[in-house]
């Protein structure tokens, strides 16, 4: 009867072993498959940089309010003779 | 002060009374034991004749006597039934007892100062201490932890919902990235099938203890170091011992930071614990959703015995990857799992009577349960190192023993391990792919076991 257990344990790694390998084979085919019919990589790296756009956007329209507001202060001293 | 006082003296009555009763005895026991009191009434008519019989006062105190916890525990009785109803030794009613609320405050203190499980551990504790409350026979089957057991853990219901929840709580996406780490998963899997031998070997040529094939086979799964899989496979194979295999099993899981450190440093050297792994691809979306249906086919071609685990399993993350039922997914994660939750430990906690985990046979659960636990993280490691002789890209045998399930635990301590020998060098999400693959290899062994033995 003891070697019924050591049969256990060859069939049952056995078949663990089994399962996993061709588990590993059939995931490695079908992410190859995908990759190349289904991409989705672009879309990922879309919406990343879209939203930093406008970000960056409303940033420099801030720069550039703010230094045309300093140079029409500017402008008016110079006017008012006051430089 | 006059609150302690009464108390005083009411023991004192009650201590005075006991001594008292050993007169009386011989009237007041029959009164006491509700089985025969429910035997003794057999009308049916509507009509209710007067049962009761008018008694003396000091009488009626030491009938109420008979009744309390305290006469229970003092003087064990003959023809107390345990569970499954066979007669309760003296011991099983008295110090058993007894000690069983001392190994439930244990747990208690384990789990709510030491923080080891305690969303399992401390449901599993109070039914044990519930278990163990006399005359009240709340694991009977007509006690309200024996309805939870009979309801859930007997037809191997309760673990198959908490698979569910766990495939709704799991992420493939680092399994995916890099699916030959799997084989990590399978190498912890000896640590179930090298115990199975080592518990039967010591069953058939040593005295120390006496396990069937299919018992020993219901221990070792403890290797698998998934609570879920241990309980659905004991209440299968050996319902008789799950009290001890489940509370091994999530001790285990729990004592994972403090077992696996030794284990791994001993099996590597510094430099392979140093090494770094290339950082994981991106998955897409559509790898994810069609995983589990992939893994499900494989069952239902190869495994169809493990298909109720894996099934369960693929279920729960199906249903968070499509996104489309996040109202469901959201309640595997939640709601049903925290419920199942309560309901398991207590039914598993019920098993912790006296009568069943004060034998020889659980300290013998206990130590083969380390053993497969051990065995299962070293497998890992070695394994790891195996696979490092054949191929160019390194593998950190850390992770190897993230092959054991414990998710997420057994791969936080890869990570934390990891660390220490590179405090820059980050290796949880490589160690989770073992990690996920660890719980499919271990429904797939309880697939075999259940195959070969139902």
């Amino acid at each position: 009867m003891f070697f019924e257990s050591i049969k256990i344990m060859l069939l049952g790694m056995g078949t663990v072993y089994l399962f996993l390998t061709i588990m590993i084979y059939m995931t490695k085919l079908m992410s190859k498959l995908i990759l190349r019919y289904f991409p989705e990589a672009p879309k990922v790296h879309a919406p990343v940089s879209t939203p930093k756009a406008p970000v960056q956007k409303t940033n420099e329209n801030a720069k550039i309010a703010a230094i045309l507001g300093a140079l029409q202060h500017h402008h008016q001293l110079e006017q008012e003779g006051k430089i | 002060m006059k609150k302690l006082l009464f108390a005083l003296l009411m023991m004192l009555t009650f201590s005075c009374l006991s001594i008292a009763s050993e007169a009386v005895v011989d009237t007041s026991v029959e009164v006491s034991t509700p089985v025969t009191a429910k035997t003794d009434t057999p009308q049916k008519s509507t009509y209710r004749e007067e049962t009761y019989q008018p008694m003396d006062f000091n009488e009626m105190m030491v009938n109420f006597y008979h009744t309390t916890g305290l006469h229970a525990l003092m003087e064990p009785k003959k023809g107390v039934l345990t569970s499954h109803g066979e007669p309760m030794s003296d011991f099983h009613q008295t110090w058993g007892r007894l000690i069983m609320f001392g190994v439930t405050f244990i747990l208690f203190y384990l789990a709510i100062a030491k923080g080891f499980e305690p969303l399992l551990l401390l449901p599993i504790a109070f039914g044990g201490l519930l278990a163990n409350v006399p005359i009240a026979n709340m694991a009977g089957p007509d006690g309200f932890l024996g309805i939870i057991y009979h309801m859930g853990i007997a037809n191997g219901l309760f673990p198959l919902l908490i698979f569910m929840g766990v495939g709704a709580m799991t992420d493939f996406g680092p399994l995916l990235a890099n699916p030959r780490l799997a084989l990590l998963g399978g190498a912890a899997q000896f640590g179930i099938f090298g115990t199975l031998v080592g518990a039967y070997a010591l069953s058939e040529f040593t005295t120390i203890f006496d396990f069937t094939l299919q018992q020993s086979a219901a221990i070792s799964i403890i290797g698998g170091a998934d609570g879920p899989t241990s309980i659905f496979i004991a209440s299968t194979l050996a319902p008789e011992l799950l009290g001890a295999i489940a509370v091994a099993s999530y001790s285990y899981m729990a004592l994972v930071p403090i077992i696996q450190p030794p284990i791994m440093r001993a099996l590597t050297t510094p430099e392979e614990r140093k090494i770094r792994m290339r950082t994981l691809r991106h998955v897409t979306k559509l790898e994810k959703l069609l995983f589990p249906i992939l893994v499900l086919m494989l069952i239902i071609f190869i495994l169809p015995d493990a298909a109720p685990l894996v099934g369960a399993f693929a279920l729960g993350n199906f249903f968070k990857e499509t996104g489309v039922v996040d109202r469901l997914s959201d309640t595997m994660q939640h709601a049903l799992i925290n419920i199942v939750t309560i309901f398991l430990g207590l039914a598993v906690g019920s098993k912790l009577a006296a009568d069943q985990f004060l034998v020889v046979d659980t300290l013998a659960i206990l130590g083969l349960g380390l053993l497969a636990f051990s065995v299962g993280t070293a497998a890992g490691v070695l394994m790891a190192k195996l696979m490092n002789l054949f191929s160019d890209e390194k593998i950190n045998p850390l992770i190897g023993s993230a092959g054991v399930s414990a998710v997420p635990m057994a791969a936080r301590v890869s990570q934390k391990e990891g660390m220490k020998s590179d405090p820059s060098n980050m290796l949880l999400m490589h160690a989770m792919g073992p990690n996920v693959a660890g719980v499919i290899g271990s429904a797939v062994a309880a697939g075999v076991m259940i195959a070969l033995f139902k």
